[in-house]
């Protein structure tokens, strides 16, 4: 069983996050592998570990700096990794991503490519249905459950708008995990340190077959042209004391709100 | 000329609201509109989106369509687009569409901007806002391209405007073969009754706060009281006391209601990413450094357990005219 998981390195979003004239305050920002993309190698971790043999191999796209995610991915158990690293990629959307993505599993033997739902820094969720499209292989998003794997076969969840999807899914495949999949196990010291041993293959785009023109600004179909800081809300009237006093404080201001709407509790 | 399609969302049968907000948009900017309607048994529904706005309602009603089919719906649409000169296809940003857009776009080869909270569409050139990085930015988004352009924009942003009589012109759909490489073979429980979170004026959710599924059950009759859609956290839903239908949040339902009552909720930032465009917050939390109160307007400092029941009680008063 030959597994890729796509991970990406992203801003960590439990930090404050400020924007100064339409872009990023870098200052104080602290880069992470997105959440997401941590579930997803624990879920190839738990597959190969269900089946009982295969290899993980983990594959990003970005700066020097991603290779922690890379190492954090090994550490956790997965065996090698593929680092793409080229300026060119500078600027690229979702699909000049998976088109990245698409020219790499070209050439690779794989039944399973995972990720996760969204990368925490564009929340944008395209990237990897995207690749499953370019390589024509059926997909199941916000995967909630693996019920039973096989060698061509697998039964999960996906957790869609009206309860969970009991899908029967043939291999080669595109899964995208959600957050309630599994708890991403801890690296061990001795991860960390047999992670250092593992192979990791650092590439540039011209290496993996991908023209100046499918990537960067130019190879993208979406721009972001500026950051905007969000509205935010400002802390209303906080009561404190016995709770039948200042409930009724509470709701007697809330119902002479004038919301727009008439007759909301009635 | 733009020509937008609107990809339509049921639940039992019956059109989805964040649908209606989408085609009282597309009738309020004037850009013709039409209308897909995909499943089993939903061709009635036609004329309500013809009541909205949809020009040309194309409808693809087969059994074979009741359960949703990633592969199945994309040649759908692919169909439509084609046949219907759309130039934009406008997906709730829902789980359907999260799935769908996509893989709709990397088969046109067009790009897709997803959860869009705000939309200025001038001519041909569109602007979107994105939240990202857990809502804590929002992009200021538009395409390369012209061309078709996806879009999925998050429920409860445009108004439900009213609705006309009217009748569509209908297009009966050719039905694509199953795709035997991914087939859903059923949905499993886990699921909620009750009022659609996307479509309730208002939401009352319960966190960890409400330690078990005892708080859960009494927070029940407010929401039923309130008519109000029952949401939860991640961790409510998570310790098995809510269904995962119900998980408001970054990877959950995406919610603006009128009113949201947060009980028991700490306020963590994946909670808040789906919420904070609610008009009005009433939050109930023990520690008051809880980071809910932030956002909040109302916040009552305190055990939910004996907040509920005045809660309850006051809105019981309310609704039977005494007050």
């Amino acid at each position: 069983m030959n597994i890729f998981v796509m991970i990406k390195q992203a801003v960590d979003v439990e930090l404050n996050i400020r924007v100064k004239d339409g872009a990023l305050i870098e200052e104080g920002l602290n880069y992470v592998i997105s959440g997401w993309d941590e579930i997803a190698v624990e879920a190839a971790l738990q597959i190969i570990e269900l089946i009982g043999e295969g290899t993980i191999t983990l594959v990003t796209i970005g700066p020097d700096r991603s290779v922690d995610i890379l190492r954090r991915g090994l550490a956790m158990g997965a065996d090698k990794a593929i680092h793409v690293l080229d300026d060119g990629f500078e600027g690229s959307d979702s699909f000049a991503y998976a088109k990245t993505f698409a020219k790499i599993m070209d050439k690779q033997h794989y039944d399973i490519i995972l990720g996760g739902r969204q990368a925490q820094d564009t929340d944008a969720g395209l990237t990897m249905s995207m690749l499953a499209e370019f390589l024509d292989l059926p997909q199941v998003t916000n995967l909630s459950k693996i019920v039973s794997v096989g060698k061509d076969k697998f039964m999960v969840h996906r957790r869609g708008d009206h309860g969970n999807e009991v899908i029967e899914l043939s291999l080669p495949a595109v899964l995208t995990v959600n957050d309630s999949l599994f708890e991403p196990r801890l690296s061990s010291l001795r991860g960390m340190m047999m992670a250092k041993k593992k192979p990791l293959e650092t590439v540039n785009l011209k290496d993996i077959g991908v023209e100046p023109g499918m990537v960067g600004r130019e190879g993208s179909k979406i721009v972001v042209s500026k950051l905007l800081q969000p509205e935010v809300r400002q802390a209303g009237r906080l009561f404190e004391g016995n709770e039948e006093e200042t409930t009724k404080q509470a709701l007697e201001l809330l119902v002479n709100e004038d919301l727009g709407e008439e007759n909301l509790f009635s | 000329m733009e020509k937008i399609l609107v990809i339509s969302e049921t639940k039992d049968n019956k059109i989805k609201n964040p649908t209606l907000e989408l085609l009282s948009y597309a009738k309020s900017i004037g850009i013709d509109t039409n209308a897909v309607l995909i499943g089993d048994k939903v061709n009635c529904q036609a004329d309500l989106l013809a009541g909205y706005g949809a020009k040309t309602v194309y409808v693809a009603d087969d059994p074979s369509l009741g359960l949703y089919s990633t592969s199945v719906y994309t040649k759908i649409i692919q169909d439509v687009v084609s046949q219907s000169g759309t130039s934009q296809i406008w997906f709730t940003a829902s789980e359907l569409g999260g799935d769908l857009a996509p893989r709709i776009a990397a088969r046109l080869d067009v790009g897709a901007i997803t959860d869009i909270t705000k939309l200025t569409v001038e001519g041909q050139k569109i602007t979107a806002h994105h939240p990202a990085m857990a809502s804590k930015v929002i992009q200021e988004c538009s395409f390369t391209e012209d061309g078709v352009r996806v879009l999925s924009i998050r429920p409860g942003f445009f108004d439900i405007s009213a609705q006309m009589a009217a009748t569509p012109k209908i297009v009966e759909l050719s039905i694509p073969e199953k795709d035997l490489r991914a087939m859903v073979r059923e949905i499993v429980a886990d699921s909620s009754e009750g009022v659609d979170l996307t479509e309730a004026k208002i939401i009352v959710s319960v966190g960890r706060g409400a330690k078990d599924t005892s708080g859960v059950e009494l927070v029940r009759p407010l929401a039923d009281l309130l008519k109000a859609g029952y949401g939860a956290t991640r961790g409510a839903c998570d310790a098995g006391w809510m269904p995962h239908d119900t998980q408001v949040g970054q990877t959950g339902k995406k919610v603006a209601p009128t009113l949201y009552i947060a009980l028991g909720i700490s306020g963590a930032i994946q909670h808040l990413a789906g919420m904070t465009g609610s008009k009005l917050i009433l939050a109930v939390n023990k520690d008051p450094e809880a980071p809910i109160f932030n956002v909040a307007d109302y916040g009552i400092v305190g055990d939910l357990f004996k907040v509920v029941p005045v809660l309850m009680e006051e809105f019981t008063k309310m609704k039977s005219g005494k007050q």
